[in-house]
């Protein structure tokens, strides 16, 4: 059934509205400062394709996104994107002027183990990789038990126990030989050569929700951390098995740091979800640790699939250059479509600066969540490309109107009929456009999800404009070009052969 | 009431621009169809003849590897090559981009982790000591060879999804030999894009196989509208029987002529603009990849929704005993027909006039003279 045109006050108030809204949503916009989420290839930035060593489910996929979220926000950069794509995982930082650093930063594959310290290792001079033979277990004196570490819990202080001399000739595990359920020999970060022998990995930074640095009441810095809903009662196990002895926090091969557990308290109390450690820390120390413990522990090895880092400043010319193709294209298009069609040429001229006001204003705003792909290159083409599906909803209608016109029909009449067809056509052709972009959106990868999305936004604008905009400034001006002679009337627009009175 | 008319069209004697612009054409675009198909088939034969010899120029997206780019207002391709060879890169691409783009490729992946660390950083100082700049100016990518692969199988995957979903929505709004022949259209775009490539030896890079699904989107809404008014136009066409299938599609094709070439146009305006602005002048890659892809796909989906889709439609409608029983009804009562202008601007006056049946109340004030009345069908 063809749509109704509608009486000329509602036509009037749509044509109103529609203006209305358009430019009254970009002088919103514009007055909040609010501009598009640019894309690392026009912003400058870098992003990076991690793909996982072996086959990985989704769910541990799932929780790699959420991991490097954390690290890449830790590391305090605005505008980070962790996305899976397929079973790998993209991380695009737009904006960042050092990129080298960050990528250094994200790109530790890094996994968090806590694990419980058997002793001390003394460190030779001739350190021999243990090859396959097994580590020698700590001897009994040396031993880091709660009973050696006599724990004085007035003072929370315990006993010193000397390294033991029995791995002076072992290296360190390497982290390629770090799993988590061996023996380890792993060196202390930044402690001078101490070592520590420890046992199979009892948690995982799974457990641990978030670390913050904080100065306690005595100005001493410590890391604070809460725990996740089933972290907490894994951990609570953990520390009780482990009350009164070390629990070393390993990050990549490295301890972190391997605090006491509760050394002011007799017996074992549970965590509740939250903890603290202390000790000698200094401010870059602690941020550190809570940055490690942050990170979290990756469910699966990582390894670099691609990466691109994009300077600013090539950024900024793409984007000039993107800009400028679009103003150039654009113009084109409206320069022929005047010179074609004259007077109805303007209307395709208005109707796009109406499209243009509300797809910036959406843009701008869709800049401000989290749901949209940020506005690159692809996306830059995606709205070019789009440029010639919303001219040619125009020019639908107005072929129609010169068919309708050539059949002899009055002006009046035409912009009606005209209307009815073209917009059958025009949904018709504007759904199979949708399809192919929303269809490109999911199945998308990488940049194509931003092409994608850009021109299925245009393409749903366009049908929204040609209800709301273009077929009440048409249909008003041809009932307005049936009663006078204006030069602006529908019928000069379409300069059909004899258009004359008669 | 006052209101404009139009003269009957018959009247009118228009150049052959005027007759564009009025769909008054004679294009047998169904007839002639053995030439249109004949030059799609010569250059998709070519084109997979160039592709079983040469096969595709694959960016490094495909192929794994490095490139750099920077911006260097005042230094030369040799000044370029000589720092990055010096700084570790064997037979590195060195490519001006614009007009003070500089980029280079080379494939280190053959090296350990470590010397492609040394590397890369080594080549980042070199580039950044030409253009005067510091490295973080300088553009990285790395790309292992699996990665081009991945996505050129997401797009497959896309591909598919989206032929079936087209498919099934044309044969559900239409009909399904409307939706089989804009398929062998589409796929014909598919076809000669590909070979074009491969004559021309066009880099192929991830960007270029997404710009190359949006032509075919962009192919089929051509196709679309072409069909809008095939199907308009047809519905009388058995009741009538004035005209064949053939004819009614060829009318349809010329009625909706000025149309298709605005809407290619007026698409491939901006994409020439990408093609020459954005990326030659102002030397943006990533648009050269889409432009270049958009243009030859928009060229060939222009051309396959005109020359391609329609009169295969034509063809396969043609084979239904109905539509023959009426070519044959037709041939019968009025002896060979060629179409001319002024058997076409008839055709256009009997469709407008059939169409303002169909809906009188529209209240129409037109002065078409109608077409004498022919016997009623038997």
């Amino acid at each position: 059934m063809p749509p109704q045109v509608g009486s000329r006050r509602s036509l009037i108030v749509s044509l109103v509205l529609t203006i209305a809204i358009a430019f009254g949503s970009l002088a919103v916009t514009l007055s909040l400062g609010w501009g598009p989420k640019l894309g690392l290839d026009l912003a400058g930035g870098f992003s990076v394709v991690y793909k996982p060593t072996t086959p990985a489910s989704t769910a541990d996929m799932q929780e790699v996104v959420t991991i490097l979220t954390n690290r890449v926000d830790g590391l305090g950069v605005s505008g980070a994107q962790v996305n899976l794509l397929g079973k790998n995982v993209v991380v695009s930082v737009p904006g960042v002027t050092d990129a080298r650093a960050v990528l250094n930063a994200v790109g530790q594959t890094a996994q968090l183990l806590f694990r419980p310290v058997l002793c001390l290792a003394s460190t030779g001079s001739n350190l021999k990789p243990l090859g396959t033979a097994t580590l020698p277990t700590c001897a009994a004196n040396y031993a880091t038990t709660a009973a050696n570490l006599n724990v004085n819990t007035s003072t929370g202080n315990s006993a010193n126990i000397a390294p033991d001399p029995a791995f002076t000739n072992i290296a360190s595990t390497k982290p390629k030989n770090d799993k988590k359920s061996d023996y380890v020999i792993l060196p202390l970060l930044g402690g001078n050569g101490a070592r520590y022998v420890l046992g199979p990995a009892q948690l995982t930074g799974h457990a641990v929700k978030k670390a913050l640095a904080q100065q306690n009441q005595a100005g001493a810095w410590v890391v604070n951390y809460t725990l996740t809903k089933t972290g907490s009662p894994a951990w609570d196990a953990v520390a009780q098995k482990n009350f009164h002895q070390l629990l070393a926090i390993e990050l990549d091969g490295v301890v972190q740091s391997a605090p006491l557990i509760q050394p002011t308290q007799a017996t074992f109390t549970s965590f509740a979800g939250t903890g603290q450690i202390s000790g000698s820390f200094t401010e870059a120390s602690a941020k550190t640790l809570a940055l490690a413990m942050n990170f979290g522990a990756l469910p699966v090895r990582l390894q670099q699939l691609t990466y691109q880092t994009v300077s600013p400043s090539l950024g900024h010319s793409s984007l000039v250059a993107g800009l400028g193709a679009g103003m150039a294209g654009l113009a084109l298009v409206l320069l022929y479509t005047i010179l074609y069609y004259r007077a109805l040429g303007l209307v395709i001229v208005l109707g796009l600066a109406v499209t243009a006001a509300l797809l910036w204003a959406i843009i701008s705003a869709l800049g401000h969540t989290a749901f949209a792909p940020s506005f690159d290159l692809a996306g830059v083409t995606g709205l070019i490309v789009s440029i010639g599906i919303t001219v040619d909803s125009y020019i639908v209608y107005f072929e129609r109107l010169k068919d309708e016109a050539r059949a002899g029909r009055s002006v009046r009449s035409s912009v009606d009929r005209g209307f009815r067809s073209a917009w059958r056509t025009v949904l018709a052709a504007d759904t199979v456009s949708f399809l192919a972009a929303l269809l490109l959106y999911i199945i998308a990868v990488g940049d194509v999800k931003g092409f994608a999305f850009f021109l299925g936004l245009s393409t749903i604008l366009d049908v929204l404009i040609t209800w709301y905009f273009t077929r009440p400034l048409v249909i008003l001006l041809g009932r307005r070009g049936s009663s006078s002679t204006s030069k602006l009337s529908i019928a000069a627009g379409m300069h059909a052969g004899a258009s004359s009175e008669q | 009431m006052s209101s404009d008319t139009f003269a009957p069209v018959e009247e009118k004697h228009y150049g052959r621009i005027r007759r564009l612009y009025h769909g008054l054409t004679t294009v047998d675009f169904v007839g002639r169809r053995k030439i249109w198909f004949s030059v799609s088939i010569a250059i998709i034969v070519l084109g997979m003849g160039s592709l079983a010899i040469r096969g595709f120029n694959l960016g490094i997206e495909f192929k794994g590897g490095s490139s750099w780019e920077v911006k260097a207002p005042n230094t030369s391709v040799a000044t370029m090559t000589t720092a990055v060879e010096h700084a570790g890169l064997t037979n590195p691409g060195i490519e001006k981009l614009g007009s003070d783009t500089y980029q280079v490729t080379a494939n280190i992946n053959a090296l350990s982790q470590t010397k492609q660390v040394a590397v890369t950083k080594a080549v980042v100082h070199a580039m950044a000591v030409v253009a005067k700049t510091d490295g973080n100016q300088v553009s990285t990518s790395n790309v292992g060879p699996t990665w081009g692969g991945q996505i050129t199988n997401k797009a497959i995957e896309a591909l598919i999804v989206f032929f079936i979903a087209v498919v099934a929505y044309i044969s559900i709004r239409f009909e399904p030999k409307m939706a089989a022949a804009a398929f062998i259209a589409m796929v014909h775009d598919l076809l000669v894009t590909i070979g074009v490539y491969s004559i021309f030896g066009f880099q192929i890079t991830p960007n270029t196989v997404i710009a190359i699904l949006t032509i075919l989107g962009y192919s089929l809404y051509d196709t679309v509208v072409v069909f809008d008014r095939v199907r308009d136009n047809t519905q009388g066409v058995l009741k009538s029987g004035d005209m064949t299938y053939s004819e009614m599609v060829n009318l349809s094709m010329n009625q909706t002529l000025a149309r298709s070439i605005n809407t290619s146009l007026v698409a491939i305006l901006p994409v020439l603009s990408v093609l020459l602005i954005g990326a030659d002048l102002l030397g943006a890659t990533t648009l050269q990849d889409y432009g270049l892809a958009l243009f030859v796909g928009l060229m060939s989906g222009a051309y396959s929704s005109i020359f391609i889709a329609s009169p295969l439609l034509a063809v396969m409608k043609e084979r239904e005993p109905r539509y023959r029983e009426l070519a044959a009804r037709v041939l019968n009562r009025t002896g060979r027909r060629t179409l001319t202008a002024s058997s076409a601007a008839l055709m256009v006056a009997t469709v407008g006039e059939m169409n303002t049946r169909q809906s009188r109340s529209t209240g129409v004030s037109g002065t078409i003279q109608p077409r004498p009345r022919k016997q009623k069908r038997r």
